[in-house]
Formats: structure tokens, C-alpha cells, sequence
């Protein structure tokens, strides 16, 4: 019977019972947080625009046996112009489905919601960077401990520019741990997703538009590999 | 548990929508207390709409024929389409007595964060529909929320090359409803979509 003040970026929501919502969002305090938002669902409420994917919000939260409910709302970022333009809608799409499939429930996650509120504020301010999902995909994937090894062999550390690529093994081979699986990627892929990875998500390096299409695939397989999940939201995007 | 006759029904009360245990059980055995024939009748009403109720050839509405009323009726302008993501949007809009076009149902909106795409929806017949039938403006009344605003600008870009007018519902403040209990979100979009006086 306690109440407890959060903050959160919510990532989806659906209906529950009647006129309530579960929405579910990303705290860096508490991982990802399961609420119900109760009445929501009718016209009266001052809730529901508040609740909608993508919005930073502050919370204050009545705490239940299984889902905390929500009893104020306030928006702290709502990223209209990101609403308005559809590749910037689906960037965030990408944003936030990896995020809700890795974040975990009462696990802080710092990290994870620095970057996707980075991510969501750099789509607002627009345009959209051709890379910008590639990027957040790579550091994202690093916020959680699935680093690619990009600068050094993944099977023996050695450090160098290799071009051999295992998503199997995390990250490049030299010649003498390459294994037959292993792709070889074209000429300055490697050194450009080790740049986006080190970049900031507002500001990245200018697109070279021979390589950000063959970039972001390798990130979306890397990802998609070690999580064991299709990026649905992907899909939507490249079709 | 109960009777194997009355768990059956029970359970496949629960299913539906909005109605719990409770409530699966209160109807369970409202309907076998009543009487036999009014119970008859509420299994043949369920019975004769499954069988009898389909799509509409050209609006996806629906209907008991290959096209449905609204599609027949030549008072129809058709060369406005109102697209919506479910048939149950249709009579919503139609109370409303404004709108004297035609209707396209989606089936959906997209969802980019479930993955739901344009393949799970109508949107080829839609292109099809506004190349063949004449039409002059596309009104999107998709629901406003994320996967509705998403899917009304993907029918804007779907449809720029064919040069038809695409429109989307204004969203603002319910009518006789106060200012001060609208959320900021709604507001600001009532603002966007201001008009002149
Ligand atoms: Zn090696
Ligand atoms: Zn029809």
C-alpha cells in the first residue's frame, strides 16, 4: 500500500478489461515497469494522451501484488514532430521493440534509457540520420553485454582490421580463427560501424550511402542472433 | 466446476471481451433458467450471422451480400473514400450523417513495434480501389494514437504519385467537454489543427 514516484518512456500499451490499459515502460530505476492505467480508455480521461508510445513521462504509482497503477501522469516529453514523420515513426519503432525485448522487470537500466531517450530526442529534433537506427542497435546491444567485437579478432583478441565477420562468435576473425561460416563483409564496413558505435546518437558521422544499407543489415542479424528474435519492427520498415 | 454442459458454456462465455468468470457464470445460468426457446433463438442469431455475414467485395464492410449497402447505394459519392481500420467504425461515422462517400476498411493499423506491417492490411486494394473507382480525396479516420497516425502517413506517401487529395480526421477537444481537463497531448494537437473564424 505504498506510493512511489517513477519516471518512464512508455514502449506499448494494450487494452485491459473494459476501459483500462497495461502500459508498459522503460524506468532507469526499476527496468521495465508493467502499470495498468485505470479508465484510460474513455473519452473523459485525462490520461490517455499522456500514455502513448514514445512519451517520457513522470509517474506516480500506487504499488499492487502484480501490476503497480498509475495515479498521476505527467509529460515531460511528448516528441510531436517525431509523430508527424513517418521514417522518424519508425526508427523509434526499432528503438523501442529491442528495448522491450531486453530490458527485464526490477533491474535498473540506466544506460538502456539514456540511449533510447537520446535516440527519440535526436528523431525529434530531425531529419532522420540513415544510421541512426544501425547505431542505436549497436550501442544498445552493448548497454546489455552484447558487445561485437569490432576492433579486435572475437576468437583471440588479437587487435587489428579484419574483414571476416561470425555472427555466431560476436564480431570479426583474424585468419587463423576464421571458421567457415564466417561472412566477409565489404571493404570498410567494419571500421564504419566501429564509428557509429562510438558515436553520439545526435551525432554521427555523415552516411555513406555505399555502406549504411550493409551496415545496418549485419547490426539487425547481430542482434536478431543473439537474441534469438526477429525484429518485427524492421521488417515493417524495409518492406 | 461444475455440470460438464454448464463448464462448457461457461468457459466459452469467459472469452468474450469484457466478461469474467463472474459474469460467464451469472449468463450461464441466466440461460438456463429462461426459457428454452429464447435461449434457442440467441444460438440461432449467433449461428445465422456466422453464416450469413461476409466482406464486402469492394469496402471490406460487412455485409450479407457481395456488396454491401452502402457500396449499392447510388446516392453514394464515390469518388470520396473515408479509410478506417475496423467495419464496426463504419456506422460510428455514418451516425454522424456528414459523410456521403464511400468507406475502405483496413483491417488494422500499422504497428511498427509489434511488427505489424502493410501486408496485414488492406493497403494494394486501396491503391487498386483509388486508380479504378475515380477517386478525388482519400479522408483517413484512423484512430489517433501512434499506429493510427503511422498508418494515415503511410496512405500519404502511398498515395502522393497517384495525385489524389489525402486528408486525415482533425483531432481536438470532445465537444461539451471543459478546456482544463484536456490532457496537454490533446490540446496541442487541437491547436495544430486550429481553424479560422
Ligand atoms: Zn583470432
Ligand atoms: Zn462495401
Amino acid at each position: 500500500m505504498a506510493l512511489r514516484s517513477d519516471q518512464g518512456i512508455v514502449l506499448r500499451s494494450f487494452p485491459f478489461g473494459e476501459a483500462d490499459k497495461v502500459v508498459i515502460l522503460l524506468s532507469p530505476n526499476r527496468g521495465k515497469l508493467r502499470t495498468v492505467a485505470k479508465g484510460v480508455r474513455k473519452t473523459k480521461s485525462r490520461f490517455g494522451g499522456r500514455l502513448e508510445p514514445l512519451t517520457l513521462v513522470d509517474l506516480v504509482l500506487y504499488e499492487g501484488r502484480n501490476l503497480d497503477t498509475i495515479t498521476q501522469v505527467s509529460v515531460i516529453e511528448a516528441h510531436p514532430r517525431l509523430r508527424t514523420d513517418l521514417d522518424a515513426v519508425l526508427a523509434a519503432g526499432t528503438m523501442v521493440e529491442f528495448v522491450d525485448l531486453v530490458a527485464q522487470e526490477d533491474e535498473p537500466a540506466r544506460r538502456l534509457f539514456l540511449l533510447l531517450r537520446r535516440g527519440l530526442e535526436t528523431l525529434e529534433a530531425g531529419p532522420v540520420h540513415p544510421d541512426v537506427v544501425t547505431a542505436f542497435l549497436v550501442k544498445a546491444a552493448d548497454a546489455v553485454g552484447l558487445t561485437p567485437s569490432l576492433v579486435a579478432c572475437a576468437g583471440c583478441g588479437t587487435p587489428g582490421s579484419f574483414r571476416r565477420f561470425s555472427f555466431a562468435e560476436g564480431g570479426v576473425l583474424c585468419e587463423s580463427c576464421r571458421t567457415p561460416g564466417a561472412y566477409l563483409l565489404r571493404e570498410g564496413l567494419v571500421e564504419y560501424l566501429a564509428a557509429l558505435a562510438d558515436a553520439d546518437l545526435g551525432n554521427l558521422p555523415d552516411a555513406d550511402p555505399s555502406l549504411s544499407g550493409e551496415a545496418r543489415g549485419v547490426a539487425r542479424r547481430f542482434v536478431e542472433y543473439h537474441l534469438e528474435r526477429r525484429l518485427g519492427s524492421m521488417a515493417v520498415a524495409d518492406a | 466446476m461444475f455440470e460438464p454442459p454448464i463448464q462448457r458454456l461457461v468457459d466459452e462465455l469467459a472469452r468474450l471481451p469484457g466478461i469474467g468468470r463472474k459474469s460467464a457464470q451469472r449468463l450461464a445460468f441466466h440461460l438456463l433458467n429462461t426459457e428454452e426457446a429464447d435461449a434457442l433463438r440467441l444460438a440461432d442469431a449467433i449461428v445465422e450471422m456466422r453464416r450469413s455475414v461476409r466482406l464486402c467485395s469492394r469496402c471490406f464492410n460487412v455485409t450479407a451480400d457481395e456488396e454491401c449497402a452502402i457500396c449499392r447505394d447510388p446516392r453514394r459519392d464515390p469518388s470520396i473514400l473515408c479509410v478506417v481500420e475496423r467495419a464496426q467504425d463504419i456506422p460510428v461515422i455514418e451516425r454522424t450523417g456528414t459523410f456521403s462517400g464511400r468507406y475502405h476498411v483496413l483491417g488494422g493499423a500499422m504497428n511498427p513495434i509489434a511488427g505489424i506491417g502493410v501486408e496485414e492490411l488492406r493497403m494494394r486494394e486501396l491503391v487498386g480501389r483509388v486508380e479504378t473507382e475515380h477517386v478525388a480525396e482519400v479522408i483517413v479516420a484512423t484512430n489517433p494514437t501512434l499506429e493510427g497516425d503511422t498508418t494515415a502517413m503511410y496512405i500519404s506517401r502511398l498515395l502522393k504519385p497517384a495525385g489524389v487529395r489525402v486528408t486525415r480526421l482533425a483531432s481536438g477537444l470532445p465537444v461539451g467537454g471543459d478546456l482544463d481537463y484536456a490532457d496537454e497531448v490533446t490540446l496541442g494537437r487541437a491547436l495544430d489543427g486550429r481553424k479560422e473564424l
